[in-house]
């Protein structure tokens, strides 16, 4: 199981997209293992699921992405394995781009991020100004630059796989992120392709990114710099 | 204070007193978070009654006027209260999440259990 990795796909009311998602990672790739986070959808994304007879973990309440995230990471440090991958429900990823991270990762990385900016420039909307902002700010904690800091295809070694399993205040956000890489982790990135989601709405409407832009601002800057981690 | 406010005041404080000891013997509560409550409400009661005693401690402490001393000790009462009372709900969604991803990670297990029997 240490060099499998797992391919964790939180999903909440995916109904729409988990079909097409899931199935192109189980039939193109098989070597990788996966399992899908139902975090208590009200449409039929877990019916979907059980009826392709998909490996999939049943929240029977609504927890948010950090919840069902780790969830994932839990299974994960429950079965062994050595990578797991944060995988979006709605079609934005392309597993084509794992294989890469992995290979990343066994250079002795413990979270490889797949970043859209690596080579490209970023564009001048004011989405990717949020985002130059939490770079900024990480830079600014840390010193290590972080390209693409919002991208939520992260890949985590096994190291962190178990302190994700068990912390309190490890989101699969920036601030997380800025907190490791503070307390020694190694972050690597390499450039990714991703694609607008398929189907459904997204929840990022303008209002919804300030307030997520400020909390991760704040978190980033201040709350972190007198967190204590805890080694249980 | 004029004699009238004093009445108000003091059958304020104590209905309020009544009905949270009657709160309580009817063990709506924890023991350990009813006593910040009985606690409070006697606090106003002694105020009301014995407004000489506010003032005194008001004079000790060196604020302007009693009233002022009553708000601020208030004030701070509830904020302290409102910060404990915070972390604790923290501490249970914290227990929640938990007990939701351990019943979920354990359903599945079971499955798989299952499965490999057959």
């Amino acid at each position: 199981m240490t060099d499998r990795v797992l391919v964790v796909i939180p999903a909440y009311n995916e109904a729409l997209n988990i079909e097409r998602v899931v199935g192109e990672v189980i039939e193109n790739y098989p070597m990788y293992d996966y399992v899908i986070i139902n975090d208590g959808s009200t449409d039929n994304t877990a019916k979907i699921c059980r009826k392709h007879g998909w490996k999939i973990i049943d929240l029977p309440m609504n927890l948010g992405l950090a919840g069902a995230f780790q969830t994932g990471l839990k299974y994960a440090h429950r079965k062994g394995y050595g990578y797991a991958i944060q995988f979006d429900g709605d079609g934005q990823h392309r597993p084509e781009f794992i294989l890469p991270m992995k290979e990343k990762m066994d250079q002795g990385y413990d979270i490889v991020i797949g970043s859209r900016f690596v080579t490209e420039k970023k564009p001048r909307s004011l989405r990717m100004l949020g985002s130059r902002m939490l770079s900024g700010a990480i830079w600014f904690t840390t010193g290590v630059k972080v390209n693409d800091p919002t991208s939520g295809m992260r890949m985590f070694s096994r190291k962190m796989i178990k302190e994700f399993a068990d912390g309190l205040n490890y989101g699969p956000e920036p601030d997380t992120i800025s907190y490791l890489i503070r307390h020694g982790a190694r972050v690597a990135e390499i450039p990714v392709i991703m694609d607008e989601r398929i189907l459904g709405e997204s929840y990022l409407n303008p209002l919804n990114a300030a307030k997520y832009m400020g909390k991760m601002l704040f978190s980033i800057l201040l709350v972190q710099s007198f967190r204590i981690r805890d080694r249980r | 204070m004029t004699f009238l406010l004093r009445c108000v005041l003091i059958c304020v404080s104590l209905v309020l007193t009544v009905y949270v000891l009657g709160r309580i013997r009817h063990s709506k509560m924890r023991i350990e978070d009813s006593i910040f409550w009985v606690m409070f409400s006697m606090l106003l009661v002694v105020f009301s009654i014995f407004p000489k005693v506010a003032d005194f401690i008001s004079s000790l402490v060196g604020t302007y006027s009693t009233a002022n001393f009553i708000f601020t000790l208030m004030i701070f009462i509830l904020l302290t209260k409102v910060f404990f009372q915070s972390i604790k709900i923290s501490q249970l969604e914290r227990r929640v999440t938990e007990l939701i991803q351990m019943l979920a990670l354990d359903k599945e297990e079971a499955i798989e259990k299952e499965e490999h029997k057959l």
